[in-house]
């Protein structure tokens, strides 16, 4: 019941997410012929900015040139921050929402546990990121076709996809459990995107200096980070793990936090 | 066998006043008042019943089963109408009721409309397009639709305008008759008085006690009216008189003493007319409430 309940609510968000990440993604694959005929023409002028800025943006390890180098410059990173401010933005609102709004009173006088609740919005949370998450792989694999000529390496953005989802889910836990504890939605929202830009920026500057390198830990972007699956052609266990943790550890504390905590509004 | 059951229910907070040692039982088939001031813990205690929130120390029982452990099956059988009604704004007033209906698993279509008909309310409506006491009529059909065996209802007629509350108290009686027992809490005391077998009276979250309206209206406390023949710098002077008051050639009296020791006090007064009513529950409360 409050499965359907969030779902018909967060319906037309999720519509207008898939259309503008979709659409994004075709956009700039419908690029990258352009981009691989003048790869020389734009190796050179990559070499103009400044070796930083390549760091930064994980230019220097991958090539335009190339169609999964190009995915993981452009598109990945589309998918993985506004996939993850999406991410944020579900899972801070929905459990919360109800006490800021007062409509927990109607929804703890049915015969349903604390326990179910909690579940079946986390489900909600769940499927929403799953299709957002589908459509940016369909979309993908439809940009893929204007690439004529270029092998796409399905292995690689299996493991690319995976990351995302994970990254996802690392940010939408973060956020749920957040939503269990407070009660001003808008307070929980500031935090979760204000987390989700924050760890963005550090793996922005993990890459532009090495004193600043072991911010790159404290960042779920680098554990997504395509340059490193590309060229490695595998995820790095330890960062799996870590987010493994992190979403269990959090999930875990929503459902505790929400049981055992007074509601009255 | 008693349908709730408080045994020392205690819910305390750091800032606020909350409840402490609350017992008291209400039977099956009861119209049970709840009375207090605001603040008094009308409210806290009804959540914690309802295990919004969890009980400090004590516990309480709701159809036998515990309000902690059991909440999930107590809530099964209870219709709750909270103080203040909020509900999802972008839901009309008929999807409100059947996703309210689908919890309990049963959906009573003809019980809906003929809830809604007698309290005049539109169900194809948008929530938030209706008034404060529109919305009071979708939280009492809410409230009544599953025909839950125990009502709850917080400060219910806050919003109704006279008629509907009226409509609104017909169906209180149609409700006991089918066999449900109704745990009313309120401030006003005419309409407890009107509806309640028995009332439980708070205050500062302490239960004060536990009486029947007819011993607290019938029982000992009177009113009286002495008037006398020209204006008298006088005070009854005795043990049980609870307040007087003095206007110009007439005394009000609120007695709870020997009716005999009264009668022989006022003998000897010039007395030009004597009343002896029934005091009003307002009266008897205010009594409570100042000591």
């Amino acid at each position: 019941m409050i499965f359907q309940r969030e779902w018909k609510r967060n319906r037309k968000a999720l519509i207008i997410w898939s259309v503008i990440l979709g659409g994004l993604i075709v956009g700039l694959l419908s690029m990258f012929p352009q981009f691989a005929e003048q790869q020389e023409s734009l190796s050179k002028m990559m070499e103009a900015y400044p070796e930083s800025m390549q760091k930064a943006f994980g230019m220097d390890e991958l090539g335009f040139g190339t169609l999964m180098g190009f995915y993981g410059i452009e598109v990945h990173m589309m998918t993985t921050l506004l996939g993850s401010i999406y991410a944020a933005m579900l899972a801070s609102n929905i459990l919360a929402k109800e006490e800021n709004e007062k409509t927990i009173e109607f929804l703890l006088s049915k015969p349903i546990t604390r326990n179910q609740i909690v579940a079946q919005k986390l489900a909600a949370v769940i499927i929403n990121l799953l299709i957002l998450n589908g459509i940016a792989v369909i979309a993908s694999l439809v940009g893929f076709q204007f690439a004529e000529g270029h092998d796409v390496p399905y292995k690689t953005f299996a493991l690319l996809v995976i990351a995302t989802i994970l990254l996802h889910f690392t940010f939408a836990a973060i956020s749920f459990m957040l939503s269990s504890m407070m009660r001003k939605t808008r307070n929980i929202l500031s935090i979760s995107i204000a987390v989700v830009i924050i760890a963005y920026f550090f793996n922005m500057m993990s890459g532009l200096s090495a004193d600043l390198d072991v911010l790159k830990y404290f960042s779920p972007f680098n554990y997504a980070d395509a340059a490193n699956i590309i060229n490695e052609g595998a995820i790095k266990a330890l960062y799996v793990a870590i987010m493994a943790a992190v979403i269990l550890l959090t999930v875990f504390a929503a459902f505790i936090v929400y049981k055992k905590k007074d509601i009255s509004v | 066998m008693a349908i709730v059951e408080l045994y020392q229910l205690t819910k305390s907070y750091k800032n606020n006043r909350g409840i402490s040692d609350m017992s008291f039982s209400i039977e099956e088939g009861e119209i049970f008042g709840f009375i207090g001031p605001n603040g008094a813990g009308k409210s806290t205690t009804i959540r914690t019943l309802l295990n919004f929130i969890f009980p400090t120390s004590g516990s309480a029982t709701v159809f036998g089963k515990d309000i902690v452990k059991q909440s999930k099956e107590i809530r099964q059988q209870v219709g709750y109408l909270p103080s203040e009604v909020h509900y999802y704004d972008d839901m009309k007033v008929i999807d409100l009721l059947t996703y309210s209906a689908r919890f309990h698993k049963n959906f009573n279509a003809a019980r809906m409309k003929d809830l809604a008909a007698r309290l005049d309310l539109d169900v194809s409506r948008k929530i938030e397009d209706l008034s404060f006491g529109n919305r009071k009529k979708v939280g009492i059909v809410q409230a009544l639709l599953h025909e839950p065996k125990l009502i709850i209802l917080d400060e219910p007629t806050s919003g109704l305008d006279p008629l509907m509350q009226h409509h609104f108290f017909d169906l209180l009686h149609e409700e006991r008759k089918r066999g449900a027992t109704i745990f009313f809490s309120s401030h006003i005391l005419s309409e407890v008085q009107k509806m309640c077998d028995r009332v439980a009276i708070i205050k500062e979250g302490k239960l004060v006690r536990v009486e029947t309206i007819e011993n607290l209206t019938k029982n000992k406390v009177k009113n009286i009216t002495l008037t006398f023949e020209k204006a008298e710098p006088l005070y009854v002077e005795l043990e049980g008189v609870i307040k007087q008051e003095v206007n110009a050639n007439e005394i009000k009296l609120l007695y709870s003493g020997e009716i005999q020791e009264l009668l022989s006090k006022l003998n000897g007064l010039p007395l030009h007319d004597l009343l002896i009513e029934e005091p009003t529950l307002e009266e008897i409360f205010m009594h409570y409430y100042e000591s």
